[in-house]
């Protein structure tokens, strides 16, 4: 038996996504760049992130949020979920960077340094954050150096692609930093109220 | 699911779509997945042109019984819809481009 046999909250949320024209456009938008492979890269990564940007700026969150925040029973859906940002191409790289060192290039760029920004705010697990804001946040690092994702099928913790090997005097900086993507309860509350229709108003 | 769009036996050529899996496509691919497929359908009858006037005349006169030659315009697709893309049971993408209608013509 396959992976993805049985019917899921994700795979519902790609079908609706394939049949609102404005969500199938904007996903085999970034579908194709994240897919295509160049000469000596897996593929173009630039591209690929700005497409992921725009499926996320342009695309309804019923839609995108549908596919990114489904809630799942099994690992056929955890990982139709956590494929839907193509992580081959937009997440995973050939060597994992020290968190502070990527959070060093993230302020170079002005999208990557204001989506950080909004996300350290709203996603504050202790000053009562909104769910929406959080989640628009935590979306919109999404095709930026700090792209997080789902890192494994257990559970819905996320981080971006790095880790806090070698960091010397600042590993309790790296780990705090980390954390924060890892075990974030109002990311985690605001990931399980989508995904269970709850609050729904918000959205 | 499934369910024909409507087809008028006089209408002109126009865009029907139907709502598919993927796999009924029968292009090999195995997923879960669904589409809106539009296609062409109707008849060309009202668009006939002095070309195909003259194709029916040389026909029936005999003058090009070795050619194969259309004597009618046909309903087809003049513009694609968007490209589709979906995730296969093997965790795989693909993308299908020109697989849809977007507009008909009498061509």
């Amino acid at each position: 038996e396959t992976a993805l046999s049985k019917g899921n909250n994700c795979l519902d949320a790609a079908k609706a996504c394939n049949l609102n024209d404005t969500c199938k456009k904007f996903r085999s938008a970034y579908i194709t760049p994240c897919t295509s492979s160049t000469s000596n890269e897996i593929c173009n990564k630039r591209k690929c992130h700005k497409a992921l940007r725009q499926f996320f700026d342009k695309v309804p969150p019923k839609h995108s949020y549908g596919m990114l925040f489904c809630s799942c029973r099994d690992i056929a859906c955890t990982e139709r979920r956590r494929q839907t940002i193509v992580p081959v191409c937009s997440y995973e790289d050939k060597e994992k960077p020290n968190c502070l060192n990527l959070q060093d290039s993230c302020k170079t760029n002005y999208i990557c340094r204001s989506r950080l920004a909004d996300f350290f705010t709203n996603c504050q697990p202790e000053s009562r954050s909104n769910y929406a804001d959080c989640l628009l946040a935590y979306s919109g690092l999404i095709g930026t150096v700090m792209t997080p994702n789902y890192i494994d099928s257990n559970s819905l913790s996320v981080a971006p692609w790095c880790d806090c090997s070698n960091s010397g005097n600042d590993l309790e900086e790296c780990r705090k930093f980390l954390n924060f993507f890892q075990n974030n309860t109002c990311l985690k509350n605001a990931i399980q109220a989508f995904g269970n229709g709850t609050d729904v108003n918000v959205w | 699911k499934g369910r024909r769009g409507q087809k008028g036996k006089n209408r002109g050529c126009v865009l029907t779509e139907i709502h598919l899996n993927v796999t009924d496509l029968d292009l090999g691919y195995e997923t879960k997945e669904e589409l809106i497929f539009r296609y062409c359908s109707g008849s060309c009858d009202a668009s006939e042109t002095t070309y195909d006037k003259i194709l029916k005349n040389l026909t029936k006169k005999k003058k090009l019984v070795n050619d194969k030659v259309r004597q009618q315009a046909c309903c087809r697709p003049t513009a694609y819809d968007d490209d589709l893309s979906f995730l296969d049971d093997n965790l795989v993408y693909h993308i299908l481009k020109k697989h849809s209608a977007k507009k008909c013509g009498c061509v």
